[in-house]
């Protein structure tokens, strides 16, 4: 049956619905036995699991299936042809198997079905709820997966396959998109334990049981997102690491959801209270992957994305699932909305609500979840753009300048909410007291106001940001020093998160606003100074090599056509740099990509701490020699012409080699050339060979006697007509002279001030990300049964 | 507790002014010429490259060329003060993102879409000698 496609992998598809649904079933009726009481549930508890087991086996089975049939180059597949070919290395090869749309949705599953083992066990009492919502939760893409099947085959089965998108070929991009789905697939786990809490109306007890893995999403997607940016700025060349792009913006969403979500989760904690938030939250986190999904993936911003996929006519579908978990979720919260208990804390002494103080614990944290709460939804807004325009014209989309203009505010105001966190009770304190409080802070801030002004810093807005984000590293910092001295470094993961984050505010302000930017065009051996930020740097083109992926250069000469890694190489321009005394060599890069047609580019970045120095090519231009208008004349056989004074007769054809295995031969045009009443013979050749991977032609200069720097070649050749086309280079008389043109390269050297910090300060966050989640994973796992 | 209510709402308030005030500033749409060149926004068109019409001047870094409607065959005449993007003349389609200004549309961005060999368009230059030997 062709349309089964590749047999056992489709099978492995089915055999996950199948097992998916009858989860569901099985752990439907487990809950409502547990429920009832009396009656055992305990034998389909242990059905639903082994369903379970039956269906995440099924996923793996398909995967480690498709993984197989990459390695093994089966091109009867339509996926291993569109995305992978015979010259990929075995680490690029490998990840071909999320390069497209149905192997990425393959992955989330993948990882869905690893997640739900460890899901299965820590659930506890919730284990059916749970199961059964998180199974449902995957059940729609394994649907895509069925209708749209990774295992289907072509009708001709081509030699090759058409190979990895270059850009993909990278080795941060071999771990990005795992690390990215891993975070996508865990958080279903919040969305199935708040769906659990409205169906079973536990309201408190599954956030100690979800949060280790909000964390842990926090810490894949995050980390994920530092990939992706890290690779955006050392391979593209555009200068930057984030571009606001759809494909970019989608992974953010949910990555500040689930940010908000921490937040919230810890705050419920912490007080007993504030309930509906995390509910809200979680559907909402969740449903923003779908969202971010259902943007990339139908198409709907072709002409607004460089990187959205196509459509693959699953549109409706994603819809459809959207819509079923966002309303579905939804209707379920407003069921039992009456249900969910408020609680007050009534003063004994009045009898009334007590007031929650200002300046409390409680009130930060509300004002933390707002915040994110509040950049997701923006960025969600600009995103979705070209969809909301349409309501009411042309579709449109924002400028960047959108995204940058509504965080700076944000931006600030987290920074000021960092640096109040630590030194702020539940109970609440008074301003006097937290002013004592945050005195050390406070100085520190004003020091690093006073040093970026002495820095050139003249903005106000920027002197604001850069202050409180400093007042926030400080207070954090201060906090932490104490966690340590009291040997409890562990449990100041948010404190390390939030150091974190105010470096790498300082980071994306200092690195993103006061960059400088120099174009220039490099004329080949002739130096050029360039002054940013002060500093004087001499750059001189020196060369044009290529360069393979071990870094090994070599001239276009020497390259082995036979050797992948030399197939593979990439035209490197050498820039000597020197600055002072240091002078090393920069290699900006320059490639065509196959796949787009389009022309790439990768730059080459210097380190240091204070800058980055970020050389990126524009343009080169080979150059021409000097040469002369007029100087190609078209002779048949016995003709002859006058060129610049002197006569030229074309004879006839005189061909060596042979023509008939394949190998190379000569095509040869003896011609009479007289000059100054000296008649000589000169043979110009073509050669050519005109089978094989060394298919070509070349036609070398042939000096022309009685000349110094005169020169003859076959530009055109036709035997059958008796025909040929002569290119006369370097005459000294006659016709117009045409100058030589210089062979330049065009570069944009960057220095990027304190980019180190836009990395580290993310390195820092997920640090304390995963110390959080360790101690979250502790506090679950030593929880009562609720 | 009734102050943070009236302090979060304040602020909410005004962080969605100031997004709904640079979302609506911000939008660029995609228009036809006619609407390009009446429009004192800035505004994105998409269209084809005019054969032989781009010219790069050097002294002035800008590349001019003429922008095409495939549909209406209208053309744009277009300005772009940046390098010449890499095979440029090969563009099936370009997006210029802009403001028409001096009798151009100044584009500020251009997003080249090449053809794809994948797309079964050959991509491949000749370039130099061309040889035809059938004897």
């Amino acid at each position: 049956m062709p349309a089964l496609g590749y047999a056992p992998g489709t099978l492995a598809m089915w055999l996950a619905l199948a097992a998916g649904l009858g989860t569901i079933a099985v752990y439907v009726r487990a809950y409502t036995l547990q429920k009832a009481g009396g009656e055992p549930y305990e034998a389909s508890l242990a059905l639903g699991r082994r369903l379970y087991y039956a269906f995440a086996t099924s996923i793996l089975v398909a995967s480690a299936l498709l993984l197989y049939r990459l390695l093994a180059h089966d091109f009867r597949l339509s996926y291993v042809a569109s995305y992978s070919g015979r010259d990929l290395p075995f680490r690029y090869l490998f990840s071909t198997f999320w390069a497209g749309q149905e192997g990425s949705f393959l992955l989330w599953l993948f990882f869905g079905a690893i997640i739900g083992f460890f899901v299965l066990r820590s659930a506890k009492e919730q284990e059916p709820p749970v199961m059964a919502v998180y199974v449902l939760s995957f059940l729609g893409i394994v649907a895509i997966l069925v209708k749209q099947s990774p295992f289907r085959f072509l009708a001709e089965v081509p030699a090759d396959g058409q190979g990895l998108n270059p850009l993909l070929q990278d080795p941060w991009m071999v771990i990005h998109p795992p690390v990215m789905f891993a975070g996508f697939a865990s958080l279903s786990v919040p969305f199935a334990f708040a769906i659990g809490a409205l169906w079973t109306k536990r309201w408190d007890g599954w956030v100690i049981r979800a949060m280790p893995w909000a964390l842990f999403t926090f810490v894949c997607l995050g980390t994920a997102i530092l990939m992706g940016g890290y690779w955006a700025y050392k391979t593209l060349g555009w200068g930057g690491y984030w571009a606001w792009d759809p494909v970019e913006n989608t992974s953010l969403v949910p990555w500040l959801a689930t940010t908000a979500l921490v937040h919230g989760m810890h705050l419920q904690k912490a007080r007993e209270k504030h309930r509906k938030i995390n509910v809200i939250l979680a559907i909402f986190a969740f449903c923003t992957i779908l969202y971010g999904t259902f943007l990339t993936r139908s198409g709907v911003l072709a002409d607004f994305s460089v990187h959205s996929f196509v459509d693959l006519g699953i549109t409706g579908w994603l819809v459809a699932i959207i819509l079923t978990f966002l309303f579905g979720g939804l209707a379920l919260l407003a069921y039992r909305w009456r249900e969910i208990p408020v609680v007050n804390d009534i003063d004994p002494a009045t009898g009334k609500e007590k007031e929650e103080p200002f300046l409390s614990r409680s009130v930060l944290f509300i004002l933390s979840v707002t915040l994110f709460s509040a950049s997701g939804l923006v960025i969600l807004l600009g995103t979705s753009a070209p969809i909301i325009s349409r309501l009411w014209g042309k579709a449109s989309q924002v400028t960047t300048s959108f995204y940058d203009v509504t965080h700076t505010p944000l931006a600030i105001v987290m920074a000021f909410l960092i640096a109040l966190v630590p030194f702020v009770s539940w109970k609440g304190e008074t301003w006097a007291a937290i002013g004592k409080k945050l005195a050390m802070a406070g100085i520190f801030a004003l020091l690093g106001v006073v040093l970026f002004l002495f820095l050139g810093v003249r903005k106000a807005t920027d002197l604001l940001f850069l202050g409180a984000a400093v007042f926030g590293m400080a207070s954090s910092a201060e906090i932490i020093v104490l966690f340590v001295r009291r040997k409890a470094i562990r449990s100041a993961g948010g404190y390390f998160a939030h150091v974190g984050t105010a470096i790498m505010l300082v980071g994306i302000l200092v690195s993103g606003a006061y960059e400088m930017k120099t174009q220039v065009t490099l004329e080949r051996d002739k130096p050029l100074v360039i002054e940013n930020h002060g500093r004087p740097v001499t750059y001189t083109f020196t060369g044009v090599y290529f360069m393979n992926e071990d870094g090994v250069l070599k001239t276009e000469g020497q390259l082995d056509r036979n050797q992948l890694s030399d197939r593979r190489a990439k035209k490197a321009m050498e820039v000597t740099v020197s600055e002072g005394k240091t002078v090393w060599k920069a290699y900006p890069k320059q490639y065509v990509n196959e796949r787009s047609g389009q022309m790439m580019t990768n730059p080459d970045v210097r380190k240091s701490f204070f800058f980055d120095l970020y050389i990126s090519p524009q343009s080169y231009e080979e150059g021409t020699p000097a040469s002369m208008q007029g100087n190609v004349v078209v002779l048949r056989k016995g003709e002859e012409k006058a060129v610049a004074g002197m006569n030229v007769k074309f004879v006839d054809f005189a061909s060596s080699g042979s023509h008939s295995q394949g190998g190379t031969f000569d095509i040869g045009t003896k011609l009479e050339v007289t000059s100054a009443g000296k008649t000589a013979a000169v043979t110009p050749k073509m050669i050519v060979a005109l089978s094989g991977p060394d298919a070509k032609n070349e036609s070398p200069a042939t000096p022309l006697p009685g000349s110094t720097t005169g020169e003859v070649r076959i530009s055109r050749v036709s035997v059958n007509d008796g025909a040929v086309e002569l290119e006369f280079l370097g005459l000294e008389t006659a016709g117009v002279a045409i100058p030589a043109t210089p062979e330049t390269l065009t570069i944009d050297v960057t220095t990027k001030p304190l980019i180190i910090l836009v990395w580290s300060g993310f390195y820092v966050m997920m640090f304390g990300g995963f110390l959080s989640m360790l101690k979250r994973a502790g506090d679950a796992r030593h929880a009562a049964i609720a | 507790m009734k102050k943070a209510y009236w302090a979060g709402a304040a602020l909410i308030l005004a962080f969605l002014a100031l997004g709904l005030t640079t979302f609506s500033s911000s939008m660029t749409p995609y228009v036809d010429f006619a609407e390009a060149e009446k429009s004192v926004r800035v505004v994105q068109v998409m269209g084809g490259l005019e054969k032989g019409s781009s010219r790069y001047e050097t002294a002035s870094k800008t590349l001019f060329f003429n922008l095409i409607d495939l549909e209406t065959k209208k053309v744009l005449p277009v300005a772009y003060r940046d390098v010449k993007p890499a095979n440029f003349e090969d563009a099936v389609s370009i997006v210029a993102i802009g403001k028409y200004q001096k009798d151009a549309f100044q584009a500020e961005k251009l997003l080249v879409k090449c053809p794809s060999k994948y797309q079964g368009q050959e991509t491949e230059k000749h370039y130099g000698a061309k040889v035809s030997v059938k004897s």
